[in-house]
């Protein structure tokens, strides 16, 4: 390849500093020569004239070093200096060329704002979610633990307290084991004696919990080992943010007594504002021995523990899943009817297993945006290679005026950066604006969302985005420039262009952008197949119409809980416009509830290998209230209560699964040594999201086995948010001290329960419309000017007796040429994306054939429309006028 | 001769330089030999201290510089004042006329 000629200019300058060496050798010379000639004249020998001159001069290789230093700063700034001024030319001349072509220039600058800003609010999104290091110290040595169930194909079961211990007492892996258990909406303590009482987000911890992340509170201490024994002296650890909230910041708290959930507990520390682990909304930490006192009975069952470990340096993590792997084989041992199946674990690293499963997605998202920007280059080359050609006869004349064609490039290159760079600005402000958008859009449905924002480093994403888009949409039609034979432009009196080149090139980008078109509308199309099979997922239950208001009864008041929650829903019924109302636990799509073990009388294999359900609790009239059809038997009735046998209504994939082919009413099950009667089989609800497969569930009346944590669902006529707001008068006038947690509407929970397929489908789509605008203006572009280039050549056609529909066959050929190459190198591209895709899909195939055939129709369809309008003109074109201009 | 002579007060070359200069283009030997000779052989150009005060000058903007021929037909560089030159002479002329002055003020005092 031949060196362009700016490179070989700048050989040169690097040689020149030589020159100063030479400059001061030649004065200082001519200096002492001058002197030793005077002394000559006064009498002295050549030689000795020569000896005084330089003694009188003073040490010659000093003032020698000093004058070639002064020397190279000054050629050093004179270089600067005149780069700058050549830079300041540049931009004035590009600025000038801008607005004489206000259009183009408007054009294009919308264009990379798009691209740039657009791809700068999802790096900021990426950046905060993927690459930021969690705010530990040496994260990366910070791994999640799980025991991990082959039999029952879960690699992620939570740890029971004993496993726990038993772990951390013979592991040598790690310098610290902690773990926590907290339940988002759930979880909850209330403050109360300080003004109104409130309901804080608390996580209860075990002993290292604070050590294995290395977090150290920024007022106070952690707690010590002895505050994690029952029996001690209740204290908490409060986040900055509840500090803050809470507590006006005040240095005092720590040391003084709160009351949570009625109990005095002392306030030990406030930690820093960066711990907000594990939840975004964290107020206080509370040892678990608080809550395994009151309601978690410490039994290996009771799987319920979330465990971090600190890796010790130089263990690996495959040393240390092999150490915990071993030692949960041991518990499956000694304990085997507790801990048979569980006789592995698992560990990721917990950046990892925090971000896991949005990986993908914000992947796809990101590359998806990143394609939108190379469409609008694609584009904005596209544009510039127009102009060139146009400008040919321009850029001639200032060849022919002494201008370099390295300088010309600089020039068309300056252009391009200049117009990146107004694009790159205005893409900024579009990215904060962006990014504020996208973090107030997928509030909850990201982890680690506290950590996005756009700081220096995204700024400069931007900026070298910037300057990369400038380069790379400026650098094709710089180098055409600078290799157009300018002579031939000259002669041809700037007619037009010579040689087929610009338009081969542009004809490529347009092919390039229809492929990248093509991949995106592929993703766009994939993800909204994947949301719309998941919304056509029958949830199991109604969703419209009915109010939810969530509360947590704290255990001091639970000791009438049973009285208290039936009060509350007769209060409720009562309102006006009430039409029913029930109590769950767990709402549908939310959750599962309780993991259970049971065995069946009938069937002693169940001895050795239990099988599992989740157990939900429920108010009466909870199906009825969700529109939850009875298959068989009965519902829970008023009539079942403390007093009576325990009874429970099963869904249908329990009665398939666990009594194939009988008729499951009137089967009994054990829950340990308790015996329960299955009275009634309802219709399967989608427990645990839309796309999650139905659990086995099984439901207990609340009045049976109460619980204080509740969901109350209210349906019925009206507006449903007075509807809860009344329902939560009613609460309040039978417990005015009662905090509620929340309060929604069941299509509120449902459109959560989408709300992460929905994201996706939503930016792939808006992405892949704005790649086929784009995309659409590069074509008929493209063909504009193509049209204009041969009116002379078609108007010779049209005069020797072609027909317009001929023209218009000719013109729409080339265009749906480019287009259906794009089409189908964009198809072997999409295959590609949709493999990466595959994971986070749902009920639609990755090569799904309705997705590709309908791109690909609409791509085409779309290339049809741009094209059509040029075409059309080629048609119009008047022979007599052509002809006449020859 | 020695006797006679005096050596340079500290940052009194400069503008001695730009004087001599202000009546046109000199080289180096020049500048050194017209500084001699106008103050009659009292003053004395340490010629190791002036090549580093001309390019200093020069970097400074105070000057330029261009190589031509020298009276006897060698290649020398010729240095001549830029306008910036020009007004750093003026201000610092003025101060050096009121400097000394004030100081034999009180040196005839005394």
């Amino acid at each position: 390849m031949r060196l362009p000629p700016g490179f070989k200019r700048l050989l040169k300058l690097a040689v020149r500093p030589r020159a100063v060496e030479q400059d001061v050798d030649d004065e200082l010379r001519f200096h002492l020569e001058l002197r030793a000639e005077k002394l000559q004249r006064e009498g002295l020998s050549p030689a000795e004239a020569r000896e005084t001159a330089q003694r009188e001069f003073g040490d010659v290789e000093r003032v020698r070093a000093e004058c070639v230093r002064l020397g190279h700063e000054r050629a050093a700034e004179m270089k600067r200096s005149l780069f700058l001024d050549a830079l300041a030319q540049d931009l004035r001349y590009a600025l000038r060329t801008l607005r004489k072509a206000p259009a183009f220039a408007l054009v294009a600058i919308l264009t990379l704002a798009l691209g740039i800003g657009s791809t700068t609010a999802l790096f900021s999104v990426v950046r905060g979610v993927l690459l930021k290091p969690l705010p530990f110290p040496a994260p990366e040595r910070v791994m999640r633990l799980w025991q991990a169930s082959p039999a029952l194909s879960s690699p992620r079961v939570s740890l029971s307290q004993n496993d726990l211990d038993d772990w951390k007492a013979r592991q040598q892996s790690f310098s610290d084991i902690g773990a926590w258990w907290h339940v988002e909406n759930m979880s909850g303590v209330d403050l109360s004696g300080l003004g109104d009482p409130e309901e804080l987000s608390a996580t209860y911890v075990t002993d290292g919990f604070f050590s294995t992340l290395g977090m150290a509170p920024q007022l106070g201490r952690a707690m010590l080992s002895e505050e994690h024994q029952a029996g001690h002296d209740a204290v908490v650890v409060v986040s900055h943010e509840a500090w803050t909230r809470r507590f006006g910041a005040d240095p005092s708290l720590v040391g003084r007594t709160l009351t949570l959930d009625g109990e005095p507990h002392t306030v030990v520390g406030v930690m820093p504002p960066s711990f907000t682990f594990p939840s975004e909304k964290m107020d206080v930490w509370l040892p678990l021995s608080r809550i395994n006192e009151r309601s978690i009975p410490r039994t290996r069952f009771n799987r319920f523990l979330n465990a971090v470990g600190r890796l010790k340096p130089g263990v690996t993590v495959e040393a240390a899943r092999l150490e915990l792997g071993g030692i949960a084989r041991q518990l499956a041992e000694a304990y085997p009817e507790s801990n048979a199946q569980y006789g592995a674990i698992t560990v990721l690293p917990l950046h990892e297993a925090i971000t896991g499963d949005v990986r993908t997605a914000l992947l796809v998202v990101l590359g998806a945006v990143g394609f939108l920007l190379l469409i609008a280059c694609a584009n904005v080359a596209n544009l510039q290679l127009a102009r060139a050609t146009l400008r040919d006869r321009e850029l001639a004349v200032r060849a022919a005026l002494g201008a370099g064609p390295g300088r010309l490039v600089r020039q068309l290159l300056t252009e391009s950066l200049v117009l990146a760079g107004l694009g790159g600005g205005l893409g900024v402000a579009l990215a904060v604006w962006g990014t504020e958008a996208l973090v107030g859009l997928s509030l909850k449905q990201l982890p680690r969302l506290r950590e996005v924002q756009v700081d220096g480093e995204v700024l400069a994403f931007a900026a070298a985005a910037t300057v990369l888009t400038g380069l790379l949409f400026g650098l094709l039609p710089a180098l055409r420039a600078s290799t157009t034979q300018l002579e031939a432009v000259l002669k041809a009196g700037g007619r037009g262009t010579v040689g087929g080149r610009g338009a081969r090139l542009r004809g490529l980008l347009v092919v390039a952008e229809v492929a990248i078109a093509v991949v995106l509308a592929t993703g766009a199309g994939l993800a909204t197949r994947s949301l719309a099979s998941m919304l056509s997922e029958d949830p199991g239950f109604r969703a419209e119409g009915a109010a939810v208001v969530s509360f947590s009864v704290p255990p001091p008041k639970r000791e009438r809980l049973r009285e208290y929650l039936a009060e509350v829903l007769e209060q409720v019924r009562a309102l006006p416009g009430v039409e029913s109302a029930a109590m769950v636990k767990t709402l549908p799509l939310e959750n599962v509830g309780e993991d259970l073990g049971f065995s069946r009388p009938d069937h002693p294999e169940d001895e050795a290998n239990p099988p599992h359900m989740s157990m939900m609790h429920v108010s009466t009239d909870y199906f009825r209230t969700l529109g939850i059809p009875l298959l068989g038997g009965r519902v829970h009735e008023p009539t079942d209560t403390q007093d009576t046998p325990l009874v429970l209504v099963v869904n249908q994939t329990f009665a398939r699964r666990f009594f194939p082919g009988e008729d499951v009413v009137g089967k009994s099950i054990k829950l340990g040594t308790t015996e329960l009667t299955i009275v009634g089989m309802v219709g399967d609800v989608r427990q645990a999201g839309l796309a999650e497969p139905v659990p086995p569930l099984a439901y207990l009346h609340l009045q049976q086995s109460p619980r204080g944590a509740m969901n109350l669902v209210v349906r019925g006529q009206g507006a449903l948010l007075p509807l809860a707001a009344s329902a939560r008068q009613a609460i309040w006038s039978v417990d005015p001290s009662q905090t509620i947690s929340r309060i929604t509407t069941l299509e509120q929970v449902t459109a959560e329960a989408v709300t992460r397929p929905r994201l996706l489908a939503m930016m792939l789509g808006l992405f892949a419309v704005l790649g086929l605008a784009l995309a659409a203006v590069g074509i008929y572009g493209v063909l504009a000017y193509t049209v204009s280039q041969r009116q002379r050549e078609l108007g010779v056609r049209l005069a020797l007796g072609a027909q317009p529909a001929d023209v218009l066959r000719l013109v729409l050929k080339s265009g749906m040429a480019l287009a259906g190459a794009g089409v189908a190198m964009g198809a072997v591209g999409a295959l590609g994306l949709s493999r990466v895709m595959g994971s986070i899909l749902y009920g639609v195939a990755p090569h799904d054939p309705l997705t590709f055939g309908a791109v690909t129709a609409l791509l085409l369809a779309v290339a049809l429309l741009a094209c059509l309008i040029p075409a059309r003109r080629a048609m119009r074109v008047d022979p007599a006028v052509t002809l006449r201009g020859e | 001769m020695a006797d006679t002579s005096l050596e340079l007060v500290q940052g009194t070359l400069d503008v001695l330089i730009l004087k001599s200069l202000s009546w046109g283009a000199l080289h180096g030997y020049a500048v050194a030999e017209a500084i001699g000779e106008r103050s009659g052989q009292v003053l004395k150009v340490e010629e190791g201290a002036l090549y580093p005060a001309l390019h200093r000058l020069e970097k400074r903007g105070l000057l330029e510089a261009e190589w031509g021929l020298s009276e006897n037909n060698r290649r020398a560089k010729f240095y001549k004042l830029t306008s910036a030159g020009r007004a750093h002479l003026r201000a610092e002329a003025q101060t050096w006329t009121r400097y000394a002055a004030a100081v034999s003020r009180i040196l005839e005092a005394a």
